[in-house]
This record gives C-alpha cells, structure tokens and sequence, in this order.
C-alpha cells in the first residue's frame, strides 16, 4: 500500500495494528500510514477482485497473442 | 523455483550455506531489490519468515568469480530508525554484524530521497556499496550520474546497474568480488551540530563495541528516541535513562529543536550536498511547470492565493454551489418535496388510523419524511461531491505541500505542519480526526489540536450544508469564514501560550505533484461515501425516533422552549433552537435542520450568519465527545466541552450584537 499523504509503502498488517487500539476495530474502512498517520479509504474488496480477474484476462491475452 | 519455509523454519545456516560469505540487500520498498536479487541468485529462492515474525525473507546463493556468496533480500527500509516491522527486521539482519556485502539498492532516479540512508548505513560502519539501479530509466530521462565522484565523495564503491535487463550487473559483480571495508578513519564521517555530537561523544562509550550497528549510529539512535535500541542491544537501562535525559534535554536546548528532527535534516542536507557534486537532472522540459506549480504551492507569497483558489472551486463552488445546492435541490424539492415525502404522508393517513404510528414514519419529523430525507437528500450529495474534490486533492500530492505552506503559521498556534493530517482529516469527519491527533508528537499539540478540532473544525456534511446556505449570500459567507478563522487562530494562539511544552519542529519529504488519476479518486471517493452512509443512516433513524418520543412525551418541546431563550439572545428565531438540538446528536443534523429553515426563507441574511458560525463552533457530536473522552480523558474531555458550549453562544451573541449595533444588513 502507498500512503496518498507521505507515499510510503507499507504492508496491510502494519496498517491493521492500528486498528487494535481503536474503537472501532476496523469498521471505518480506512488504513492508517504507520508512518505519517494519515488514514485513506481501504479499497473494497469487490474491487481488489476485479483488479485480480483483469489483471488475469491481460495475462491469458497477452499469452495467446 | 522458490521454496518456501515456515516462520523459524529453515534459516539460512539451515539450508546448507554456512562458512559462506554473505551479501546483504537493503533499501526502499519499490526500488527493484527483488528484480536485482533474481538477477544475482537466479531462480533458486528459499522464502522463510524472519524468526518470531510473520515478515518474509528471501534468501539465495550467487557465484561471484570463484567464490559463492549467500544472497539475503531484507524488506524494504527507509531508515535505521525502524516503524514497521519490516524495517525492524531489515535492521536486525544489519545488527547482526555477518554481512561481506550490504548492497544498498536505490532507484537512480530518486537518489537524493534515499541518500540519507545511505549515509546512516556508512554512519553505522556496515560495508556498504551503493547500487544504483534503474539507470537506464535515469538515463532515458536526461538525469546523468558522475559515479567516480559519488564514489569519492561517499567513501564506498558505488555501481550503476539496470536488474531488469542485466545492464551493469557485470560491474557490479566485480565491485562485489573486489570490495574492501575503509579503513578507519578514511570512512565518511556525518559532523552534526555541536551539541549533537557532544551527546553522541558521551553516550558513545556506553554502546556496545562488538554490534553490527557502530557506537556512534547506536547512541545517534538512542538519541532520536529509539527505546527498542537499547534492550536489543544489551545495553542497561538504569545506566543509559539519566544520561540520555540529559543529552536529549541539552540537544533541545542548544537547537530549539528535538534530536528527531535535526538528524534527520543533517542527512537529508549531505545528501542534497553530494547530490549536487554528483547528480545531474535533465534539462526542465515538460515536468517544468509541475515543478514549478510545486515550488509555488509551498511559498506563501502564492502559496496562499493557490490555497484559496482550491478552496473557492474546491469547496465553494463544487461542494457549496453543485453538492449543496444544484444536487440537493433537485433531489430535496424534486425528489423528496415532490414524491415521496407526499407519497408517504398519504398512504400513512389512508392506510395507518394511529397518529403515533404515523408521525413516527411520516410528517414532520417521520424516519423517513426527515431521518431518511436528511441522509438522503441532503447529506449524501454533499459529503458526495466534498469526497470527490477532497480525494482530487489527495490524488494529485498537494496535502503535503499543504503541510509544509502553513507550518510556520502553525508553529504560532502550538503545532507544526504535521496537524495538517488530523486537521484535513476533520473536514472529512472530526471523531476519526480526534484519533489521529494521537500522531502528533507531544502531548501538548494532541491537547490543542483536539480543542480546536471540536471547536472551529466543521466535518464534511456541516461544512457541505453550510457552504450550501451560505452560497447565495457572500457577506454572511465572508463574515462565517473570517470568524471561524480569527477564532480558530486566537483559540490555537492562547492555547498555545497557556499550555506548557516543547515546540516540536516538522520535516518530511515532499512526493512529486501529479495529475489525478480518475480510477483512483473514484475508488477513494466511493468508499469514503460507502462508509459514511452506512455510518449516518442508522444514527439519523435513531435521531428521528428520539425526536418522536420527545414529541410524544412533550419532552421535545420543554427542550425546545428552554433552549429558544439562547436562541433569541443571539438573535435567531425560536424554530432554530430544534436544529441545536439535533447538533447536540450529529452536528451534520443539525446542519440539516438549519439548511430546511433556510429553505423555508426563516432566516434573514444576519440570522444565517449568527446560525452558522454558531453551528459551527458548537458543542461536538456524541461520537466526537467520546472519541475525545478515549483519547484524552474524562476530564479534559469535559472541560473541552464546557469552555466550547458557552463560548460558540457567546461568539453567536457577539457577533449579533455587532451586526446591530453596525447596522450591518447581510
């Protein structure tokens, strides 16, 4: 993950400690920048499997051509 | 292939390499380790947790001339002052002390953001060489490295390489097979400000000598604060606490400025030095203006100017003008006014014989002709349009340069531009904004940032209706602005001055300017939406149903009744006293009731005024007051209500009494 504010990289878990010490336990949707802080929405995860299913038809595309 | 192993399953010794030497790969995440690793070990790969942790480690073999080498690909780092526990790991590999080779990989392109570490890896004593991947993009880009001179002015081996098409790999090769540690006292020595390196002249002979991290990186750690350091490194806390004390406290001292900030700015202003000698950019062609545009962005002189046009367009014209306005009126009057709202009422009065029942559902202030309309017509197109401009905001890196713009005003209220997060994040939703105050490094500026968050931050759908009522009338929309604003900077100003602490100083890097992407701000602003509808719409249900029992217990109305005195005092009509009352539950609800008794032509351009600055300053929502309870206690949460309560009326009445005594017709 890229934090739009300070783009670093950082993996989901870091962001997922966060949501440990909070009330709401993850359910605002959004991942915290262990870095800098700055929370951004979390992508859906309809999203993410859509992204995986394209990114699989350019594959298979990119093979038979 | 690759194989993997389980966490603490087969380490390096396990797999048969001991007695080899080792190269060690550290750097950035992204900056093409794994492609350079592949290249040097082949396919060949043992993946295995780091011991004790879930990070994972890549570890191979390469043969270099006649000698093997074990390759280890550490996660991705920005520094030896770990966050994440990939970086803790990425550091313990380097404490370890065992590496031949540390290859530091960094993207040629970027070679002045990732210098620094750099420096604190040669700092650190590790045997480093610096590998400058990517160079074939550098050099499609114009950007020309002198490596002969980064050579010489770093101390260390230095090897232009392209992982990707094996460009420079034999050279890097050679360098590898060839390297030699510099001797001491020919190694690049960092000279930090005076007090700096008295700290590090006393704490040094409190390091341990046999660590893989040099005394000196170890104390320059400990000095920034780094408590892990310590333990880790055996070294005794009732020994090194009283002395750090010390150091730490004459550091600040002496620079007006925590140890964590000037170290890292000594680094970044050697690596801009060498950079300088050593690294040529390419002529300004296309990205000029982009640079350009990003240089005066975070200048005050245009910086301001540019603050403001993205406010007025931002928010004014695109939240205020479309969201509120265009957008909420087609499906308030329209939509709501026209269909449902009536469709509703006349099946309740055809089909439901109890009156309860029916103003429970219906009427004036029914689940669905008030809790349902608010959210839905009213709410929803506005936080809608103030997410796409925000996340257009986002997208395009200007928030950064937003912090660094108004760091030096900040520093007068208490802050540093770092408040920029909790307070951007609060014209989203000021509870989640009160929870990342706890970013802010002091307990000092999360107190101030938390008080002005409740006070004279609005949140989205607040700052949308707000927007929306005052979008016809400029003068009550100046004087709302230049209010919250005075009040914001005079609260900030006092608080400042009356609350004790250190002034802590600000430094990041600033990611390069860019067009949105429309992809992204769609998914951003889609889940943004997606999470406060789901969030509202069960609180504005509950907020009609109380309403409900009020009305049926009379309750409602003795609130009401005692509560139009402070409306009439400063100056609005009785029927505002309900849209306080809502503000008490959600401040976007009485946003919304505001909005309805301006849509009704019940407030004079003066009472719109008084309303929305009044509305504005008010007592936070209850989820606010709760995350401020959880975040800083009871008892300052308290205290922050009770100074706010009276203080927005005050400023209501004030600001009343000074339009009449003006004559002043807005």
């Amino acid at each position: 993950m890229i934090c739009p504010f300070c783009q670093k990289t950082f993996a989901a878990r870091e962001a997922e400690k966060a949501c440990r010490n909070c009330a709401l336990f993850g359910g605002c949707q959004k991942v915290k920048c262990p870095y800098c802080g700055y929370e951004s929405p979390r992508e859906p995860d309809f999203l993410a499997t859509l992204r995986k299913l394209g990114n699989k038809l350019r594959r298979h595309t990119d093979a038979s051509t | 292939m690759e194989q993997r192993a389980c966490c603490g399953g087969r380490s390096a010794g396990s797999i048969g390499h001991e007695g080899l030497k080792k190269l060690v790969m550290v750097g950035n995440p992204n900056v093409g380790k794994s492609a350079l690793f592949n290249r040097l070990t082949g396919s060949y790969v043992v993946v295995s947790n780091y011991p004790g942790t879930t990070v994972e480690v890549s570890r191979g073999t390469c043969r270099i001339g006649n000698t093997e080498f074990l390759v280890e690909d550490t996660p991705g780092m920005y520094s030896l002052l770990p966050i994440t526990e990939e970086e803790r790991v990425g550091r313990d590999i380097l404490r370890a002390g065992d590496a031949t080779v540390v290859l530091h990989v960094v993207d040629a392109k970027n070679l002045k953001r990732m210098l620094p570490l750099t420096l604190q890896l040669i700092e650190a004593g590790q045997p480093v060489l610096l590998v400058l991947n990517m160079i074939d993009e550098a050099e499609r880009l114009g950007i020309r490295i002198d490596t002969m001179r980064l050579e010489e002015r770093l101390g260390i081996p230095v090897a232009a390489v392209s992982a990707l098409s094996g460009k420079g790999i034999d050279g890097l090769e050679q360098k590898i097979a060839s390297y030699r540690p510099p001797r001491e006292g020919k190694r690049l020595e960092i000279a930090y400000h005076e007090a700096i390196e008295a700290a590090v002249r006393v704490l040094t002979p409190h390091m341990p000598a046999g660590s893989g991290l040099s005394p000196r990186a170890l104390a320059l750690l400990l000095l920034q604060g780094d408590s892990a350091i310590a333990a880790e490194e055996g070294v005794r806390e009732e020994e090194i606490a009283p002395l750090l004390a010390t150091c730490r406290a004459e550091v600040e001292a002496s620079l007006k400025a925590a140890p964590s900030y000037a170290i890292p700015l000594a680094l970044h202003r050697r690596a801009v030095a060498i950079c300088a000698a050593a690294f040529t950019a390419p002529p300004k062609k296309g990205n000029a203006l982009a640079d350009r545009l990003s240089d005066w962005t975070m200048r005050p002189l245009t910086g301001i100017p540019i603050l403001l046009l993205v406010l007025y367009y931002g928010l004014y014209k695109f939240v205020g003008g479309f969201g509120a306005g265009t957008v909420v009126d087609f499906l308030e009057a329209d939509v709501f006014g026209r269909y449902i709202n009536p469709g509703i009422n006349a099946l309740l009065s055809a089909y439901v014989p109890w009156q309860p029942v029916r103003e429970l559902l219906g009427m004036e202030y029914g689940v669905v002709t008030l809790g349902i309309r608010y959210a839905v017509a009213i709410i929803l197109p506005i936080v809608g349009t103030f997410f796409i401009a925000f996340s257009i905001i986002e997208d395009t890196g200007y928030l950064p340069r937003l912090a660094l713009l108004v760091d030096r005003l900040f520093k007068k209220i208490g802050l540093n531009g770092r408040a920029v997060i909790p307070m951007t994040l609060g014209f989203g939703c000021d509870t989640m904004a009160t929870m990342v105050t706890r970013t802010l490094e002091t307990r000092r500026e999360r107190l101030i940032a938390t008080v002005l968050l409740a006070l004279a931050i609005p949140c989205s759908a607040q700052l949308g209706v707000i927007l929306g009522m005052v979008a016809e009338n400029p003068g009550a929309m100046m004087l709302w602005g230049a209010s919250v604003l005075a009040i914001f900077l005079l609260v900030g100003f006092l608080s400042a001055r009356l609350l004790p602490g250190e002034r802590p100083n600000f430094y990041m890097e600033v990611p390069p300017l860019r067009l949105p992407r429309p992809g992204s701000v769609l998914v951003k602003t889609y889940t943004r939406m997606q999470w406060y509808f789901v969030e509202i719409l069960p609180l504005f249900i509950l907020a009609s149903v109380l309403i409900w029992l009020g009305k049926i217990t009379a309750t409602f109305d003795i609130v009401v009744s005692w509560l139009s005195h402070v409306m009439a005092w400063i100056g609005l009509p009785k029927e505002a006293a309900v849209a306080f009352l809502f503000g008490f539950f959600r401040r976007d609800y009485g946003a919304a009731g505001l909005y309805d008794l301006q849509q009704d032509g019940a407030l004079t351009g003066n009472q719109l005024a008084v309303a929305v600055i009044t509305l504005t300053l008010f007592i936070p929502c209850v989820a606010q007051f709760l995350m401020m309870k959880k975040e800083r206690g009871l008892k300052t949460a308290c205290a922050i209500g009770m100074f706010i309560f009276p203080f927005a009326f005050a400023v209501g009445g004030m600001v009343n009494a000074l339009l009449n005594l003006t004559g002043v017709q807005l």
